[in-house]
């Protein structure tokens, strides 16, 4: 009486899988909900986002892009994203390194503190920027003296924007620094290479994946802050803003198609940015130096 | 190039890792050392290729300080024990890491490099191998390519960390005869670690037997075997069995049974006390009726005749198991099986007696 159901006769005929398969109902509905999800939350809003951008034709939407503030937001957010990810590499590398490497007092408060941007709200991290260099604190008031503006100015959004991403590419890194281990620099330097040779020949190569991926989450990070940048910039149409802060302003004064077109920018520029962790996500784990003992060739007596 | 060890110490935390150690390894000797994990040898090894720094002491080359020498000028070659391949090079450029890493005064050209790569490969025979990864080679192949990484710089001294550890016993075994076919072609002063006394018996001039922190005992694999400096030499290398006795009026009693002892073997300071004596498997007799005072009474446990010799496990009548190694043309004699009342004998008066 079985014979109509073909996923009993494949499963029979490969007994491992239905020892461990759930049930094809189960697996459907799974699949189902999650397919489901997806669409709602996902695919369904983000087609909105283009609709809307597009919904008075090409013309509107190029418009829109190529208007002074609308361009100078992506100027300034393509700059801020240009100075926080190689700050934020240098910052992993370093942090990485001494902690995969070194024993000090203090490791493991610091592998703490690493993490302050990730639980402390994106808005109190701006506030505190403003707390302190505001110009009337005191810090903030001397440097105001001086010329220099870095709340409600280009300094401030850079700032709180290293500030929020500065975790993400250590956090990648010591993982990966720990489980390679140090045995590969102690060879290389027993082999003679400077400790700048060892770092590029072989400590760089031997993250450089994970390092990459870090690259891609603090550039998606840096492009799309919102909270903390929106406390520091001061909102300065065509001075501070930044394309999510451009976003929200053109929203609030109703200009859907200009918030829709912009909006559809920093979405191409995440599903782009997703589209490279995609690829770096399957190279980051180092090869283990481990299996392909059927090669083994004997030692010629 | 000599190596001269001058009263090295190590600590890590509390843990003595090195107490005091005085060595001095000769220009192209092939030196092991000896010990079970935790003695302190890799440390040791660590310490002359500088990639650790002793508490106190000296480390000479050549009789020279190296306290101000750093690693890379040293001119060791160290092998690792997981190997350390770099994992993204092929084993090609593994070998060539060395001499690219020169300096551009005395760099080779990239002819030059790409011929000494080829000699090196031919040397450890996986010239068919030069454009793998090291995930795609075995233990022993990896292993090879260390070895030719290390010696393309042409080092004073090569030391090995563990270096046939990770292997499986036959290409061990072949490795092992390899590696001193090599050391006598390029006579290169060695060091190498491991806690195999067999591989260390059958490689090195000489056995550094290391306990603890420290060197209990520097010999020949002759010596260091048949003339062991104390209980724990003896017992490291090759099987024992272990017999609780007494002295009484200088003689050493099993039980009951009194065993005449040659006294270069014996570290028997006073008259009376107890001892323990060492007898190693091979050295005891089975016999099935007693000779009067020498022998003493056992019951057969259990034989495991697979092998070059018969390993028997009796049950003395003290109730401390015994281990004896016979021949099989003894065994076929004796007609043992499991559960029969025979008699113990020492063959020669080489036991180790040591006194507590």
């Amino acid at each position: 009486m079985f014979e109509n159901f073909g996923w009993l006769s494949q499963s029979q005929a490969d007994p491992r899988k239905s020892a461990t398969a759930d049930p094809p109902l189960v697996r459907f509905a799974l699949i189902a909900i999650a397919m489901l999800f997806l669409g709602l939350f996902l695919f369904i809003p983000v087609a909105a986002v283009f609709a809307q951008a597009l919904q008075h034709g090409l013309g509107e939407y190029l418009k829109s892009i190529i208007d002074p503030e609308a361009r100078s937001a992506i100027r300034l957010t393509l700059m801020t994203a240009a100075i926080a990810v190689p700050l934020n590499v240098l910052f992993g590398v370093a942090a990485s390194w001494a902690i995969a490497r070194f024993d000090f007092p203090g490791k493991q408060t610091l592998l703490t503190l690493i993490d302050i941007p990730f639980s402390v709200s994106p808005v109190i991290a701006g506030m505190m920027f403003v707390l302190l260099l505001g110009v009337r604190a005191p810090i903030g008031g001397w440097l105001y003296d001086h010329g220099i503006r870095i709340i409600f100015a280009e300094p401030g959004i850079v700032l709180a924007t290293i500030f929020v991403t500065f975790p993400l590419a250590a956090r990648e890194l010591i993982p990966i620094m720990q489980a390679v281990g140090s045995e590969e620099e102690e060879a290389a330097i027993v082999l003679g290479a400077g400790g700048w040779q060892t770092f590029l020949r072989v400590t760089l190569p031997n993250v450089k994946w994970g390092l990459l991926y870090g690259m891609v989450l603090c550039n998606a990070r840096a492009m799309g802050e919102f909270g903390a940048v929106s406390v520091v910039s001061g909102h300065i149409r065509g001075h501070t803003n930044t394309m999510p802060l451009y976003i929200e302003i053109m929203y609030n004064d109703y200009h859907y198609v200009a918030a829709f077109a912009v909006s559809s920018l920093l979405t191409l520029l995440a599903i782009a940015t997703l589209i490279a962790k995609h690829f770096l996500e399957r190279r980051v784990i180092p090869v283990p130096q481990k299996g392909a003992d059927e090669i083994e060739t004997k030692v010629a007596a | 190039m000599s190596i001269e060890l001058l009263n090295i110490s190590k600590k890590f935390g509390d843990f003595v890792a090195l107490d005091n150690i005085n060595l001095k390894i000769e220009t192209g000797e092939l030196v092991a050392l000896l010990g079970l994990s935790g003695s302190g040898k890799t440390t040791l090894l660590r310490i002359i290729a500088g990639l650790e720094t002793p508490d106190h002491g000296e480390v000479r080359f050549h009789g020279e300080d190296t306290a101000d020498v750093r690693v890379r000028e040293r001119k060791v070659g160290f092998v690792f024990q997981h190997y350390a391949l770099f994992r993204h090079m092929t084993v090609f450029e593994n070998i060539a890491f060395g001499l690219r890493v020169l300096p551009r005064g005395s760099r080779p050209n990239e002819a030059e490099i790409s011929r000494r790569v080829h000699e090196l490969l031919k040397l450890v025979q996986l010239d068919f191998l030069h454009d793998r990864y090291p995930s795609q080679l075995s233990g022993g192949q990896r292993q090879r390519v260390a070895l030719a990484r290390t010696l393309a710089v042409e080092p004073k001294v090569l030391l090995l960390d563990e270096p046939f550890g990770a292997l499986d016993a036959k290409v061990r075994q072949e490795l092992r005869r390899w590696l001193r076919r090599l050391h006598d072609e390029i006579k290169i002063t060695s060091v190498f670690v491991t806690h195999d006394q067999e591989e260390a018996l059958e490689l090195a001039n000489r056995i550094v037997v290391m306990n603890q922190g420290r060197i209990e005992q520097i010999g020949s694999a002759e010596e260091v075997y048949h003339q062991p400096a104390n209980a724990f030499v003896y017992n490291f290398l090759g099987n024992v069995n272990l017999f609780h006795g007494r002295i009484e009026n200088g003689k050493v009693f099993i039980g009951d049974t009194a065993v005449e002892v040659d006294k270069t073997h014996a570290h028997v300071h006073s008259e009376d006390g107890k001892a323990v004596l060492y007898v190693r498997p091979h050295l005891l007799e089975i016999v099935t009726k007693s000779n009067g005072k020498q022998s003493f009474p056992a019951t057969v446990k259990s034989i495991n005749p697979a092998g070059p010799q018969v390993k028997v496990e009796l049950v003395a009548a003290w109730g401390d198991l015994v281990q004896v190694e016979i021949d099989h043309e003894r065994y076929q004699e004796l007609k043992l099986a499991a559960g029969a009342n025979v008699f113990l004998r020492p063959k020669e008066q080489k036991l180790f007696v040591y006194q507590i």
